[in-house]
């Protein structure tokens, strides 16, 4: 699905200057939840924007399906940290979630239809017509994964999407993903710093270390679907946040 | 429900009291240059209902409206163009501040010989003054656009076209419509000044006129119907902004479920520094 | 949490954030250069202007009659500047202007602390400060003709009636504005009332008192050029007039430019006061971080 190999990229016109991402190679699978893990400052957000097209890297390639990115691709959606800046307040939540479709070559009808479904599909059936700035802050961030998900993307890339809504909202907004992620059959790749989360969420967990290069790879067997209270019970759990944590700090892990 | 009458009542006190007691010195000290308040007021239904409405009123008001019109499409379009290309933008920086602080008055002269005494060069001076809050405002508004925003649309192949119209300029309003505001009253000042140069109809030739012969009470209900004209445009004005701002009040918060009656105008609730005003 | 565990590991590994990872010598070099590349941009911005009135002036695409080469232009202005009757113009204007707008703001700061502590006295003058603010203040010229005759009386009037307003509303704003949990602060370490005004209200509204100084700076200027233009007060508005009705069209476009210097060296002398009382608000705190 998309392969990320010897990515480099350096800010501004030096190419001596240390760079924010340097040598990150990997892969996900069709229909794989791949979850990066990295404290703040690693080059999280510099690799999302390189694996989107947002930003050229400076070397290495992105190939997303067999063609290499250049610029945003057609068949990837893109779910911001700040809900508040991505969504637009002078334009509805139906016009925010069916604009983009517009200039994908949707026609009316099926672009409402899309809307509608996606609305549905994060619970905010109903709530088409209010402004983004009239709903809760994790009513705003389901309007954004709507806009996504009626986008049809085989790809969803997500930039800690779950980082600025308080904790009972955001596992309420974690299974509301899991859920839409199986029923759509995307592939999602999620940065996020919470260890939690990229274990509760993910089938592979990839930890970033600076600058932004794959330090630790731990694949997550716990099984699906997954529960706020029992999974995060398992003592498969505790393992695998105790070995990312180390992963994390730079220890060598005790396997 | 009586406590708001009060408030009313005590508003409209000290203009009530100002307009009184006006009168009651103009009748008593009986001023050449100070007529008393019901001999303007015969003069002004004489006068404005409407004898000289077709003859002085709306060609005013035309030239007015074509250069605040003008003033809007260019600032817009050129300040979205600088506000887009930084080079362009410190390129024309100097050029740009430099017209701004010119006194547009100043270029009636310029603009007679341009165009002669018909009605272009009068709209030509207005659009000389007035587009520069516009644009300058423009360029604040289109840089002060949220990069994650333009980044969504980016993400989702908007193309350039759509992005500026539903993400760059509504982006901009708030900042496009400050500037409007500022340019609303220089493109009535402007008016009445070229009007006053090398003019034979229009409110500013009125006004000149009938002080250059001594008609006091006419001269009066010129400048009358300036304020008043000043004061409706200006409320024309901020309703239809409140109107297309709507969005951007609920996204502040500034939203009641009723609007404050009595609390300080909209006007006050301006920060120092974003607003640039300019006469 | 993970949250305080990310921001440890940081500090414990010296994770260079990214702002700093540019070296502080690297990073002043690339600014130094962007200054310089700018510098380029502006006179070369100012130069095609130029270069443009100029060609079009001389291949009569702007027709000579009404627009002289900017080169004969620019003579004059030389010229101009080398003798004195054009300082004592400027001189002129400036006067009226000066005092107009020293009136105006002894006039309106006062009132303006007096609306912006009452707010019984804000409601009562409410109505009449929006009626009198959106009326063009021109149309009060010929007025002031009347009662004060052409000279600089007439100009001064005609300033402080017109440039009150903006600096009454900045000030009203800035009093009102004080930050409440400073106010409470003084009051709770129980400062006395004149304490209070004079380090907090005063120094907090000093910025907005500013901008109504700049903005009233500008239309003062517009005010006493008009004045000079319509009813020949003298000044620099009735030389550009007195050029134009003796045919001098270089000398009146020399005036011209110099009333526009006039005019920009007023601003920039008030925006660099603004911004250094402004220094502690946070959109300019913003701005230079741009």
């Amino acid at each position: 699905m998309l392969e990320v190999s010897n990515l480099r990229k350096v800010y501004g016109p030096d190419p001596h200057a240390a760079p924010a991402v340097d040598g990150l190679s990997f892969a996900v699978a069709d229909q794989e939840f791949v979850c990066i893990l990295g404290s703040s400052g690693c080059g999280k957000t510099t690799m999302l924007r390189c694996l989107s097209g947002l930003t050229p890297a400076t070397s290495g390639s992105v190939v997303l399906r067999g063609k290499p990115v250049n610029g945003p691709p057609e068949d990837m959606a893109f779910v911001f940290q700040d809900y508040s800046r991505s969504l637009l307040p002078w334009m509805t939540v139906r016009r925010n979630i069916a604009f983009p479709l517009r200039y994908k070559g949707v026609d009316r009808r099926r672009a409402a239809e899309l809307t509608d479904e996606a609305l549905d599909a994060v619970g905010l059936a109903g709530r088409g017509d209010r402004y983004p700035w009239q709903l809760s802050g994790g009513m705003q961030q389901r309007v954004a994964i709507a806009r996504a998900l009626a986008y049809r993307p085989g790809i969803l890339l997500m930039d800690e999407p779950f980082a600025s809504v308080d904790a009972q909202t955001r596992s309420g907004l974690e299974d509301l993903l899991l859920n839409v992620w199986q029923r759509y059959g995307i592939t999602v790749l999620f940065v996020t710093h919470d260890i939690d989360e990229a274990v509760y969420l993910a089938d592979r967990v990839l930890v970033l270390r600076p600058p932004a290069n794959v330090g630790h790879e731990a694949v997550v067997g716990l099984p699906r679907p997954r529960n706020q209270v029992a999974t995060k019970q398992e003592p498969e759990f505790g393992r695998l946040r105790g070995e990312l944590y180390a992963a994390l700090d730079g220890r060598p892990v005790v396997a | 429900m009586s406590r708001r009458v009060l408030g009313f009542l005590l508003e409209l006190a000290l203009p009530a009291a100002l307009l009184i007691g006006y009168g009651l010195w103009a009748h008593r000290a009986g001023s050449f240059y100070f007529p008393p308040l019901d001999e303007i007021f015969r003069y002004f239904r004489e006068l404005w209902l409407f004898d000289r409405v077709g003859s002085d009123l709306l060609p005013s008001l035309a030239r007015m409206l074509a250069g605040y019109a003008a003033s809007v499409v260019i600032g817009v379009g050129l300040g979205l163009l600088l506000g887009m290309y930084r080079p362009l933008r410190v390129a024309a920086e100097p050029v740009v501040e430099f017209l701004r602080a010119l006194p547009a008055p100043a270029l009636i002269p310029f603009s007679l010989l341009m165009f002669g005494a018909g009605n272009a060069s009068k709209v030509f001076v207005i659009v000389l003054g007035a587009v520069w809050p516009i644009l300058l405002n423009t360029i604040d508004g289109v840089r002060g656009v949220d990069p994650q925003a333009l980044d969504m649309a980016r993400a989702h192949r908007i193309p350039p076209g759509a992005r500026i119209v539903r993400i760059i300029l509504p982006g901009a309003g708030p900042r496009v419509f400050a500037g409007m505001r500022t340019s609303l009253a220089i493109a009535i000042i402007l008016m009445v000044v070229s009007e006053m140069v090398a003019s034979s109809n229009g409110l500013g030739y009125f006004v000149l006129e009938q002080q250059r012969s001594f008609a006091i009470p006419e001269m009066w209900t010129g400048i009358i119907l300036l304020g008043v004209l000043g004061f409706v445009l200006n409320w024309i004005f901020l309703r239809v902004e409140r109107r297309v701002l709507r969005w951007h009040r609920g996204a502040r918060g500034l939203l009641a479920e009723h609007e404050p009656a009595a609390g300080a105008p909209s006007s006050l609730k301006k920060t120092p520094t974003p607003e640039k005003s300019d006469a | 949490m993970s949250l305080d565990g990310a921001a440890t590991i940081d500090a414990r590994r010296g994770t260079p954030a990214a702002g700093a990872r540019l070296p502080p010598g690297r990073a002043g070099r690339l600014l130094a250069s962007r200054r310089v590349r700018d510098l380029g941009l502006k006179v070369s911005g100012v130069l095609t202007v130029l270069l443009a009135l100029e060609l079009c002036s001389r291949v009569g695409l702007l027709s000579r009659d009404w627009f002289p080469p900017v080169t004969d232009t620019y003579a004059e202005l030389f010229r101009l500047g080398m003798g004195r009757p054009l300082w004592v113009e400027i001189g002129r204007t400036l006067n009226g202007w000066a005092i107009g707008l020293a009136l105006a703001t002894l006039l309106a700061v006062p009132f303006g602390i007096l609306l912006g502590s009452s707010p019984a006295a804000y409601r009562m003058s409410r109505v009449v400060i929006e009626f009198c603010r959106p009326v063009p203040s021109v149309a009060l010229i010929p007025l002031a003709v009347l009662v004060y005759g052409v000279g600089l009386e007439m100009k001064v009037f005609l300033i402080v009636f017109v440039t009150f307003w903006p600096i009454l509303l900045q000030v009203v704003y800035g009093v009102t504005d004080v930050d409440p949990v400073v106010r409470d602060t003084a009051r709770a370490y129980g400062l006395p009332a004149h304490a209070r005004f004079f380090r907090i209200t005063l120094p907090s509204a000093a910025p907005y008192i500013a901008t109504g100084l700049r903005i009233a700076a500008a239309i003062a200027l517009v005010l006493a050029v008009t004045a000079e233009l319509v009813v020949g007060a003298p000044g620099l508005g009735q030389s550009i007039v007195v050029a134009q009705s003796n045919a001098q069209l270089p000398r009146m476009y020399a005036l011209i430019i110099v009333t526009g210097l006039v005019g920009w060296v007023l601003n920039m002398a008030f925006q660099a006061v603004e911004r250094r009382l402004l220094r502690w608000h946070p959109s300019q705190r913003q701005e230079e971080s741009r």
